[in-house]
């Protein structure tokens, strides 16, 4: 004879689940009533300032002023133009990846059949390009409009380009030739965006960004560098890079902006002296490159001891010991903690404004609500949640793409 | 007294027209600790020898010395008439002649089996690609896994994880293979198909160095037996000789505990 599995209505699942959940003990229900509570309280109260009492005109009518800062109006169209291909470079990396991908028949995404992969980007940039969308509803212009377009269909074009190049086999050289071609599109544009305006005036959220993207590829070698040097064999070099790491995260990042602020004068002439933009970027590369020299080196302490006697018995030398098989393995393991640093990164930035009075995303965030139309109407709380609102979509979107990356490279993983 | 000890010395250290490794009086200290003592061994080419003895013994440590990843603190060794010093240039050149297989596999966990098998022939011996994956098919083949190239070291089992390491080693070529208890780490249902693996590279010809506790292994496939106790070589032998008819008392003790 059978047991028949007992049949439960939907509402029935909902309140077994609830009670196994929510009000197991007494103290259980008495935590969810007042957390509940509270919380849907939150969630009503902010609803209701964001859809009801907030003026978002301050807002919509300063965002050129917020995302590009004082850029000149003529040359407007070259940041539309660098955004666009940026998207492209971007799409051609990101397909290029996923052929190669297809061609070794690794890739969870070739078994995904094109709605679930239309699903998957949604997931991964969704937040962002909602974001997009609802700073464009936000203009009274066609230019971010036209730009946002451009950049659409310039990703997509790229990830087309990108796989049909991927899928094939190419030759030594045309491989170089691409990598080459791939490295120098971000190089050109950046030349393309300097020669119209230059680095030492870039304002707004570009700055933020600007600052935080050079920071993070400037401080990658040289934190990496330090953390091999603290591991070194040699004294002198040891020592250094100890001393460097030490005082460097013994310090408040605030307070090394300041210096850079001012104490540069004290050993280059004035002429020479770099733009604060510039002032600000060495500052973050060098107080994030001490952090991320500790974080490679737990990663590089996570490694078996095996896999570099391994090496050694191969007949590797010591540079590749190192560079072919512990520091791969050391970075890989160390992916969630790299990322954290570096949208830490990203959010300091802000204090770039106060340090060194560039009107970054904050600083401007602030200033328009002095401007005469909006002067003494209490605006700062609209001003300062959409700042946080844009650091929280490109942390957030950071720290997702940290975890896709950590899965995709964990194959093999113990 | 001296002059005795020069005649040993002398002849220990002459090169035989067929003798690949030579040790001589080596000693080797983990800090006060003397994990070697006075440690003589001549390997002939071809032959296999297999060293045996309670853990904690020196055999590991031996054979480590061999390609320098345990640096000796006295006494000489030679590899295939290369003596082994301070000089980076002989002790690269040593580790290219001699492969060596771990308890642990120490495979490459972020390389496919086939690149981690590439890796030292590109790198160290600058072979170019297509013939490096030729021969390390070629390897796989030997070794009878090769429909695992494109998988990552750890989605194989223990046993096909060691014999991928055992074809990461031949794909360089050694002259000599150090094996250090590559065994011990295997559940028992795979102990078998790396021991045959190991008895094909000895009907080949390979030298070879194995540190085991598999006796079946030293009874079958031994040229000579090593037997180590408290850092110092202790007994040697033929297989039969050895386990039928040991001479010390030290020797007899173990055999008496794990036979």
């Amino acid at each position: 004879m059978t047991v028949e599995a007992p049949v439960f209505t939907r509402g029935q699942l909902a309140t077994r689940w609830a009670r196994q959940n929510l009000f197991r003990t007494p103290f259980d229900a008495v935590l969810s009533v007042v957390f509940g509570g509270l919380g849907l309280y939150l969630i009503f109260r902010a609803i209701l300032f964001v859809f009801v009492n907030a003026r978002w005109g301050i807002i919509s009518s300063n965002l050129k002023l917020l995302m590009i800062g004082r850029w000149p109006g003529d040359h407007v169209l070259r940041v539309a133009v660098a955004v666009a291909v940026l998207a492209l470079w971007g799409g051609l990396i990101g397909g290029w990846i996923a052929g190669r991908q297809r061609r070794a028949n690794i890739s969870a995404a070739a078994a995904m059949r094109t709605t679930q992969r239309i699903g998957d980007l949604a997931r991964r940039f969704g937040l962002m390009i909602g974001t997009v969308v609802l700073l464009l509803f936000l203009t009274e212009t066609a230019g971010p409009w036209l730009t946002a377009i451009g950049m659409g269909v310039a990703g997509f074009a790229g990830y087309w380009i990108g796989r049909q190049i991927g899928r094939r086999t190419l030759g030594k050289w045309v491989g170089r030739l691409l990598v080459l071609v791939l490295a120098s599109i971000p190089i050109a544009t950046y030349f393309y965006m300097v020669s119209a305006h230059p680095l030492g005036e870039w304002e707004g959220f570009l700055f933020n960004m600007t600052a935080a993207a050079a920071g993070i590829i400037l401080c990658f070698p040289l934190g990496v560098l330090l953390a091999l040097g603290r591991r070194s064999k040699l004294p002198l070099l040891k020592s250094m890079s100890i001393a460097y790491i030490e005082f460097v995260r013994g310090s408040p990042l605030f307070v090394l902006l300041l210096l850079a602020n001012v104490s540069l004068e004290f050993f280059v002439p004035e002429s020479l002296a770099p733009s604060k933009p510039i002032r600000a970027i060495v500052t973050f590369t060098l107080f994030t490159a001490a952090y991320l020299a500790e974080i490679v080196r737990g990663g590089l302490q996570s490694v078996p001891r095996g896999q570099e006697e391994a090496a050694k018995a191969l007949g590797l030398s010591p540079t590749k010991q190192m560079f072919l098989i512990v520091l791969p393995q050391a970075l890989r393991n160390v992916i969630p903690a790299q990322i954290g640093q570096f949208i830490s990164l990203f959010k300091d930035t802000t204090l770039a404004g106060a340090a060194l009075g560039i009107l970054d995303l904050l600083a401007g965030a602030e200033a328009i609500t002095s401007q005469p139309d909006f002067v003494g109407q209490g605006l700062i709380i609209e001003s300062l949640v959409f700042v946080a609102f844009m650091f929280w979509v490109g942390s957030f979107t950071m720290s997702r793409e940290s975890q896709r990356l950590e899965k995709r490279l964990g194959v093999g993983v113990r | 007294m001296t002059d005795s000890n020069q005649t040993v010395f002398a002849d220990a250290t002459q090169v035989h027209g067929d003798a690949v490794i030579e040790m001589n009086h080596v000693d080797k200290l983990f800090g006060a600790f003397q994990a070697l003592t006075d440690i003589n061994l001549k390997v002939a080419r071809q032959e296999v020898v297999v060293i045996i003895g309670p853990s904690g013994s020196g055999k590991s440590t031996l054979i480590r010395c061999i390609n320098r990843l345990e640096e000796h603190d006295a006494g000489r060794i030679l590899v295939d008439g290369i003596e082994l010093s301070e000089d980076v240039k002989n002790i690269q050149e040593i580790r290219r002649e001699t492969g060596m297989v771990f308890q642990s596999f120490n495979l490459f966990p972020h390389l496919t089996v086939i690149d981690n098998i590439t890796l030292a022939p590109r790198q160290v011996r600058r072979m170019p690609k297509k013939e490096a994956e030729a021969l390390a098919m070629e390897l796989l083949e030997r070794v009878r896994i090769p429909e695992q190239a494109k998988k990552y070291p750890l989605q194989l089992s223990g046993g096909q994880q060691q014999r991928v390491a055992i074809a990461r080693s031949l794909a360089m070529k050694p002259k000599v293979m150090l094996f250090d208890e590559p065994t011990s780490a295997l559940d028992p249902e795979m102990v078998g198909e790396v021991l045959d693996t190991m008895k094909d590279l000895a009907r080949e010809g390979m030298t070879m160095i194995v540190v085991t506790h598999e006796m079946g292994f030293a009874r079958e496939v031994a040229d000579r037996v090593v037997f180590m106790a408290d850092g110092q070589i202790v007994e040697v032998g033929t297989p039969d000789h050895f386990f039928q008819n040991p001479q010390e008392d030290r020797t007899k003790l173990f055999l008496s505990q794990i036979l």
